[in-house]
């Protein structure tokens, strides 16, 4: 309800900090507030800038593959994709069969962790004082111990080489996975049953932060925010990368695009990638891990240019490579998706609570090193 | 009301379940063996001289920039006692620099430094944490022995113990 | 009153509010152990044998820290807020009985004395705010004014109910009158509006948006540290520990359970059940806090003006007509909760599914084509 405005009052100036619980990162917001009512958002960013592109340019490909695990430093191996899959484009040359099983399986395991932080965030944004936190570390755990047990690092793992992967997944791989699935399972049941049907979530999230379709394809959102809006747009299914043209799955999709389907269609996709996982497993084949690329342990791209995207937990990750046949890149541009999602922050928020401005940061899901490479 | 009982319940349902807390430093969790530790050099027990020739080769691959290396004559080689006719002279590792991605291991042509699985490395001292050549050595024979690790003859790659 | 009545007297104060204090302190060391189970993990463990010093490591934190106070701070407004906050929480203890013959003081009109009382403190919280010079402050602190004034209304009207079937203030009556049926059966809708009112009025979970961690970053309290921020958690402690109490004592029968009928194993099993009845009531109000989500504010007014205020008066016009009418007992039982039953199964069916419709739809891939 609007307030009258018979009364003269002046709108307060409302900074939440770089440094606050809720921000995600360093990220500043500030909100010029009416009593409650947000009245405008000016989003500051650039506290986590670390220069990647620039970095990117005296760096040889494998090093480079270090660089890209900590962009978006909850989905290191989206990240590494994206790079090695740009330079295997502009060589021409397609890794060989099992190290693409291999890095589908494990880019869908990291869409889940990445998922389930997500989901403890939120839970943290929205008030549990912390319980769906440590519900969603606990799945983020148990998958970053079977990383461990792959790459060497739960987290940074540099593990995607141009070509293939590094090496090759150890013995009792598939046995492991899929005991962890069938963990997984079970717990995305119990994180559905806390916080999707909660009567007081549906009320914080429900019709709050909504944004239309065409709004979100005008300001060029992608992900599980465009998703939520009702459209179709996924880049697995659009220009089918690796083997996941060989796969039966769901793309969830909700309607009105509050945060409450945002939320909504990444717990499904949650769900969608342990499908994707079981399948990926029984069709993996054996053989070789990595094509022959390296002369003399170099990577030497031919002069040109490639762009490649792909589908990373936060949207459309594209990685724009221009070769000038040297061993380290000419220019890589990195389109990250948090930074084109948080356009839309504004217009998402203006209008409602403070407490609202928090709910509707949480859900558009963004990640700092991602916005600010 | 519904949606709210589950919730209560899915809680209440959390409180029969085991803890799941690791009770660090007492409990460790195991480490797999590929854990990427902290690099470490190896040692060649058959002619008593480090397996690593100073090459540079890791020195130009680190990301970071993190290690200084310099090569010297092999005085065994001139005795005839080793095949490697370069030796390394200095190593030094910042540790704080290392960023643990194991692109080192990957391009060296000796097989001569490893990921151990050293990860408790703290120190009060700003010295403390740049790993010597001394250090690196003290490290490496330490996890050669504890992970059954046998450096073939010079430049040869090595076999796992078991 | 004689000066041997005097000394009794304060010393009866001294050891009562110290028994408080340990209480409370034991509550903060509780809470973190029963609200780490409800999240699968240990609490404090190392502070002494299971964690137990942990209260005494938090107080000696506290008290070792720098109590610094930003230069731009209204002086008599921040420092006098801890104060108005902190003494009616311990002021309020002063009727309250543990068992029929534990109680500093007791009053004819109990329960009104601790009522009022307990409302002093928003005056502390708007201190608060308003002198801390920041604006998460204010907001903070107007907030939880407004949050605490509302539902001063359903506690209130709530309690009335039990009153009136009572016909006193006094809550040592109070307990005796319920000898037959406990008044959490006779008035089901007072004990919700009570415990519903009571976390609202110590601005706990759910209702903690003045406080609320990851928007306004501890509300009116965020320029305290050390000792003044003590003040406050320990008198927000002490006000659950009086909600828990006080609905056991109006509605869960207080110290009444099977035990011998006299002597000093009747003390025992009093204290006994009224502290058993207490820690469930404790437990639940831990439970909530571990679970559910947090309202935002204009939920929560809109739940106490619209929701709980009606309510309240209904069971006030119930509990009339049960008395003049001289209805038997089970009639007001069966309609208290039919009339509970009534609100859920409409707030079910109208907002919720409403709220809940699932809206969503799915786009099949299959070997990477879209199928219908």
């Amino acid at each position: 309800m609007p307030v009258e405005h018979d009364l003269r009052t002046v709108d307060m100036l409302l900074n939440m900090g770089p440094q606050h619980p809720s921000t995600h990162g360093v990220f500043r917001m500030v909100l010029r507030i009416d009593g409650e009512r947000v009245t405008d958002v000016e989003p500051h960013i650039g506290y986590l800038h670390r220069g990647s592109e620039k970095l990117c340019e005296r760096e040889n490909y494998r090093q480079i593959v270090t660089l890209f695990d900590r962009l978006d430093y909850l989905s290191n191996f989206n990240n590494e994709l994206g790079f090695v899959m740009a330079a295997e484009k502009l060589m021409g040359i397609e890794a060989p069969e099992r190290a693409q099983f291999i890095r589908v399986i494990l880019c869908e395991l990291n869409r889940i962790s990445s998922h389930m932080m997500f989901y403890g965030a939120y839970g943290a944004d929205v008030g549990v004082f912390g319980t769906s936190f440590m519900y969603g570390f606990r799945e983020r755990e148990t998958i970053q111990q079977l990383f461990e047990s792959v790459t060497g690092a739960r987290m940074m793992h540099s593990y995607f080489r141009v070509g293939g992967v590094f090496q090759d997944t150890p013995d009792g791989f598939e046995a492991a996975a899929g005991k962890l699935l069938s963990q997984l399972k079970r717990s995305v049941e119990e994180c559905d049953r806390l916080l999707t049907k909660n009567e007081i979530f549906l009320e914080r999230t429900r019709g709050v932060g909504a944004i239309s379709a065409a709004d979100a394809v005008d300001y060029g959102m992608s992900g599980p925010c465009l998703r939520a809006c009702g459209v179709a747009q996924d880049v697995r299914l659009i220009e089918p990368y690796l083997t996941y043209n060989r796969f039966d799955w769901d793309i969830p999709l909700g309607k009105k695009g509050d945060c409450w389907d945002r939320y909504w269609v990444r717990l499904e996709e949650v769900r969608q990638s342990i499908a994707i996982i079981e399948q990926a497993l029984k069709l993996m084949p054996k053989g070789p891990i990595q094509a022959p690329v390296a002369k003399f342990g170099f990577v030497k791209p031919p002069v040109g240019e490639a762009y490649f995207r792909a589908e990373n937990p936060r949207g459309e990750f594209g990685v724009y490579l221009v070769s000038d046949g040297k061993t380290s890149p000419y220019r890589v541009k990195i389109r990250g998706p948090s930074f084109v999602n948080l356009m839309a922050l504004r217009q998402m928020t203006v209008g409602h609570y403070i407490a609202d401005a928090v709910v509707i940061l949480g859900s558009l899901d963004i990640v700092l090193g991602e916005v600010d490479r | 009301m519904i949606g709210l009982l589950k919730s209560l319940g899915v809680t209440l349902k959390r409180t029969l379940r085991k803890p799941v807390t690791v009770q660090y430093p007492g409990e460790h969790i195991t480490l797999s063996k590929r854990n990427l530790g902290f690099p470490v050099l190896l040692w060649d027990d058959n002619v008593d001289e480090p397996a690593c020739t100073g090459c540079q080769v890791c020195m130009r691959y680190c990301p970071t920039e993190c290690m200084t290396v310099t090569m010297k004559d092999n005085p065994l080689a001139k005795e005839g006692k080793s095949a490697r006719k370069k030796i390394v002279d200095n190593f030094q590792i910042k540790m704080e620099r290392c960023i643990l991605c194991g692109i080192c291991v990957e391009v060296c042509n000796f097989d001569a430094i490893l990921m151990s699985d050293y990860h408790e490395e703290g120190d009060i001292t700003r010295g403390g944490l740049i790993a010597k050549k001394e250090d690196l050595f003290r490290m490496g024979r330490d996890f050669q022995k504890r992970a059954g690790i046998v450096v073939g003859s010079a430049g040869d790659k090595k076999e796992e113990g078991a | 009153m004689t000066w041997a009545d005097m000394g009794w007297l304060i010393l009866a104060i001294v050891i009562f509010i110290g028994f408080i204090t340990i209480v409370v302190l034991g509550l903060t060391y509780g809470e973190r152990k029963i609200i780490a189970r409800f999240q699968q993990r240990l609490g404090p463990t190392r502070t002494g044998p299971f964690g137990l010093l942990q209260p005494v490591a938090d107080a000696l934190k506290l008290l070792a820290k720098e109590d610094f106070i930003p230069g731009s701070v209204d002086r008599l407004s921040f420092w006098i807020a801890p104060i108005v906050v902190f003494v009616p929480a311990f002021i309020a203890w002063v009727t309250i009985p543990f068992t029929r013959d534990i109680v500093i003081s007791n009053m004819e009109f109990g329960i009104f004395y601790i009522l009022a009382v307990s409302g002093l403190s928003t005056a502390g919280l708007l201190m608060a705010g308003w002198g801390s010079f920041n604006k998460y402050a204010m907001l903070g602190a107007v907030r939880s004014a407004a949050q605490l004034i509302s539902y001063e209304l359903p506690l209130v009207v709530g309690v009335l109910g039990v009153v009136m079937i009572s016909g006193s203030l006094d809550l040592k009556v109070i307990v005796a009158e319920q000898d037959g049926l406990w008044f959490a059966f006779m008035q089901p809708i007072a004990l919700v509006l009570f415990l519903i009112a009571g976390l609202a009025e110590v601005a706990r979970a759910p209702f903690d948006i003045p406080v609320a961690e990851s928007e306004v970053v501890g509300g009116p309290f965020v320029e305290y540290s050390g000792m003044h921020w003590s003040m406050f958690s320990l008198a927000e402690y002490a006000n659950t520990f009086a909600v828990a109490v006080l609905a056991t004592i109006l509605f869960l029968g207080g110290w009444r359970g099977p035990g011998p009928d006299s002597g000093w194993g009747q003390d025992v099993m009093m204290a006994f059940w009224f502290l058993l009845k207490t820690s469930l009531v404790l437990l639940a109000i831990f439970w909530v806090r571990a679970t559910v989500p947090r309202l935002r504010i204009d939920q929560l007014m809109s739940l106490a003006w619209v929701v709980l205020l009606p309510l309240a008066f209904v069971n006030m016009i119930l509990t009339a007509f049960y008395l003049y009418y001289d209805w038997p007992d089970w009639t007001m039982v069966a309609i208290s909760f039919a009339v509970l039953a009534a609100i859920g199964i409409a707030y079910q069916r109208r907002r919720v599914s409403r709220l809940a419709t699932i809206e969503t739809a799915k786009v099949r891939v299959r070997q990477g084509k879209v199928v219908a």
